[in-house]
């Protein structure tokens, strides 16, 4: 580290400093910055009651949560108020159990499909967002931010009664437009049916979030940049790998790192749609973890199934994480 | 710092995913001399003038309590009555389902009403209905009322296609035919879960859903019996233009579909029926209903029907136990079951046979009756409740099975789960 401390405490000195021409020492300036933020009581008041909620609304049933796991809790234990420890069984059980195993490779085959549908939408629409007239821009963005405020439980009606085997509009649809075999077609009768259904509706909610932020962050990209690369003749494919791309990494870095979530613990578009069935067929991790402890009270089951659902979650994100990190460590 | 915004959104999505809520708080009893009694009555169980005069009663005979009537909805309910068992101040009185009775007495949630067998008039119960109030001897419910369904059908569309009420299968198979080639109606609604109708049919072919191994029960579901009743399921079935995955209360047969019309018969309970009267009077028109037990193989006898219905209980921890019991003593009274039976028009068997009253001619109470004989229940065992909650394996099965699997395969994945559920604790 460079000796030298303050500038022109010495004005003799001929010798430029020997750190270059970065005159600010790093090894002092960083302190004393920090000087000017209160100090002592004041910042762990003010964080206070977001700990406060989170420990309270988040921590505390998670640790209850984990709790519960490692016991038999049933009608029985419920009514009885009994606590019977059974250690590691619900996981035992889990871990054996093929469904829990079909659930966790469709949980995961149903998230990628439909995070990487929402971020090729919500692209390709941020996009046109950048490109279309003040007007339409307008128009666009009300219809983006009205499906994107929908309560899901409504839409998710909306959409249960747009496939309904009897009256449904969407039968109506193809019979009008003269696909056979739509008079009373069952939009639910398989597990993937009715995934696809689901995967509909949740892009269609998510697409706007993603496109918003995508039109955000094309206008910070000054238009030079674009005017230079077609100087140099780069077709527009090639202006969006090499200029947008790049310079709204961390965009899409954070948005589909966040769609990874919500899609993964997406529950009530899949529940109102067909409670997880047919079969079973369409449960997803969550879904999955709430019939078998909301419908079949089987609650120590229930929470080592969400737990194993959070370590999945953790193991699987972390390599995401890590990304993020490097990513901001580049910058 | 942007690096810890990141990660602390990260953290607090992945949150998120695990917190789950449960609520179940119930009205504390107000703690002043005034007391509240509360009673549970599911949804279309208690007539309303019937349940006024009986609480006035109570309330004149014990000074300075208040009953309170609360209707539960049957969806759901198991959720709901076992949050409520588990609370300090449950409802006093609680009407519970005659297939999920065992299921809570098991628990201990439920008051052992044992002692007090004489003053109910225990020895005048209806014999059908009392197994479902029993665990290992000891009593844990009074038996309310039972039903069975019948199959309620339009007077003038039958009429129409100049088919008289069957009295066996093949007469009924021949009747629908004769009305879905002579008229526009859908000869019969029946959706492809309506899993008591199924279970009447398997008791006609000599099965059960679940047979005793031991100490063990296990499903049966995938036996010949089984496929036989199944098939004459799907024949019926084909009748209907209804879904193959729903039951017949979604959407509600009584009120939303039946009202529509061109409906030429459908199989429902005596308060499905008065809903449905009740609708198609409030749209301006009238309903011809007239009614038959559901047919059996041959005219000797009619079909096996469950033999749905509710028992009346005092959960263990209520905060008025002794007042709960005096009030379900009442309610179970002959006299107010005499009064029950009048009040449902018959459409309801009372506990005893001293209550019944004697049906009008042509009524819904009438061709009830017909079946009683031959109602039928779930297994009885604790563990039956189990099997009952969503996703119930033996609406899945019949739904396979009417979508083309093989019901031997389709049976055998519902028994696996029937015998998982059912000797669960």
């Amino acid at each position: 580290m460079t000796v030298q401390t303050t500038e022109g405490a010495t004005p003799v000195t001929k010798e430029p400093p020997p750190s270059g021409p970065d005159s600010r020492p790093p090894g002092e300036a960083a302190p004393r910055g920090r000087r000017s933020l209160p100090s002592g009581w004041l910042p762990y008041l003010l964080i206070a009651p977001a700990v406060l909620a989170l420990t309270v609304f988040l921590g505390y049933p998670l640790v209850r949560n984990v709790l519960v796991s490692f016991q038999q809790l049933g009608r029985m234990e419920m009514i009885s108020r009994a606590t019977v420890w059974t250690g590691f069984d619900n996981y035992v059980e889990l871990l054996r159990d093929d469904a829990f195993w079909a659930v966790v490779v469709r949980t995961f085959v149903f998230m990628a499909v439909n995070v990487a549908l929402i971020m090729l939408g919500g692209t390709l629409i941020g996009l046109l967002l950048n490109r279309l007239g003040k007007a339409m821009r307008l128009v666009l963005s009300l219809a983006l931010v009205m499906a994107w405020a929908m309560p899901i439980v409504a839409s998710a009606t909306v959409f249960r009664w747009l496939f309904d085997t009897q009256f449904g509009v969407v039968n109506w649809v193809m019979r009008s437009l003269g696909f056979a075999g739509y008079e009373q077609h069952n939009w639910f009768q398989t597990g993937f049916s009715t995934l696809a259904i689901v995967t509909l509706l949740i892009v269609w909610a998510s697409v706007p979030f993603v496109a918003l932020n995508m039109y955000a962050g094309l206008t910070t990209i000054s238009g030079e940049l674009y005017e230079a690369a077609r100087m140099d003749g780069a077709t527009n494919y090639r202006i969006f790998r090499s200029v947008v791309f790049p310079l709204l990494k961390p965009f899409f870095l954070i948005t589909t790192f966040l769609e990874i979530i919500w899609v993964f613990k997406a529950f009530a578009q899949i529940y109102a749609l067909n409670q997880g069935g047919p079969n079973r067929e369409s449960e997803t991790l969550p879904v999955f973890a709430y019939v078998e402890g909301m419908s079949q009270m089987q609650f120590g089951v229930a929470a080592a199934a969400s737990v194993l659902t959070i370590l999945i979650l953790i193991v699987a994100m972390s390599f995401y994480f890590r990304l993020i990190l490097k990513q901001e460590d580049e910058q | 710092m942007r690096r810890k915004l990141i990660a602390a959104i990260g953290v607090a999505a992945m949150m998120g995913v695990a917190a789950c809520g449960s609520d179940g708080g119930e009205d504390a009893q107000s703690g002043d001399g005034d007391k509240t009694l509360t009673v549970w009555v599911m949804d279309g169980s208690a007539p309303e003038e019937w349940v006024t005069e009986l609480n006035k009663e109570f309330e004149a005979a014990h000074e300075g309590v208040t009953v309170e009537i609360q209707t539960q909805q049957w969806n759901g309910i198991q959720e709901k009555v076992t949050t409520a068992l588990s609370e300090d101040a449950p409802p006093d009185v609680l009407e519970l389902g005659n297939t999920q009775t065992a299921g809570y007495a098991v628990t201990g949630g439920l008051a052992d009403l044992t002692d007090m067998k004489d003053e109910l008039g225990y020895d005048t119960w209806n014999e059908g209905m009392l197994p479902s109030a029993e665990l290992d001897g000891q009593l844990y419910a009074a038996p309310w009322w039972a039903a069975n369904r019948v199959v309620i059908y339009d007077k003038s569309i039958f009429a129409d296609a100049g088919v008289e009420p069957p009295t066996t299968r093949e007469e009924w198979v021949e009747g629908l035919q004769k009305i879905e080639d002579e008229t526009d109606a859908q000869p019969i609604y029946l959706p492809g879960q309506s899993w008591y109708v199924y279970s009447g049919f398997l008791w006609d072919e000599g099965g059960d859903l679940a047979v005793e191994d031991g100490d063990q029960w296990k499903g049966a579901l995938a036996t010949p019996e089984g496929a036989a009743a199944m098939n004459f399921y799907e024949e019926l079935q084909s009748f209907s233009t209804a879904p193959k995955d729903t039951d017949e209360a979604t959407p509600q047969q009584s009120t939303d579909i039946v009202p529509k019309g061109d409906v030429a018969s459908w199989i429902g309970l005596g308060w499905e029926a008065n809903g449905a009267i009740a609708a198609i009077e409030e749209a301006g028109g009238e309903a011809d209903f007239g009614y038959f037990p559901v047919p059996g193989k041959t005219a000797e006898q009619p079909g096996h029907v469950f033999f749905g219905g509710s028992n009346l209980a005092v959960p263990e921890r209520s905060q008025n136990k002794e007042l709960a019991q005096e009030w379900l003593k009442l309610a179970t009274s002959e006299e107010w079951m005499k009064k029950y039976a009048e009040a449902t028009g018959g459409a309801a068997l009372p506990n005893s046979q001293a209550a019944q009253i004697t049906p009008e001619p042509g009524s819904f109470a009438e061709a009830m009756v017909q079946s009683a004989d031959v109602g039928r229940l779930t297994p009885i065992t604790p563990g039956w409740a189990n099997v009952e909650t969503d996703p119930n394996p033996v609406k899945q099965y019949m739904t396979n099975v009417l979508n083309g699997t093989d019901p031997k395969k389709a049976g055998d994945d519902a028994d696996e789960a029937i015998t998982e559920r059912i000797n669960q604790g």
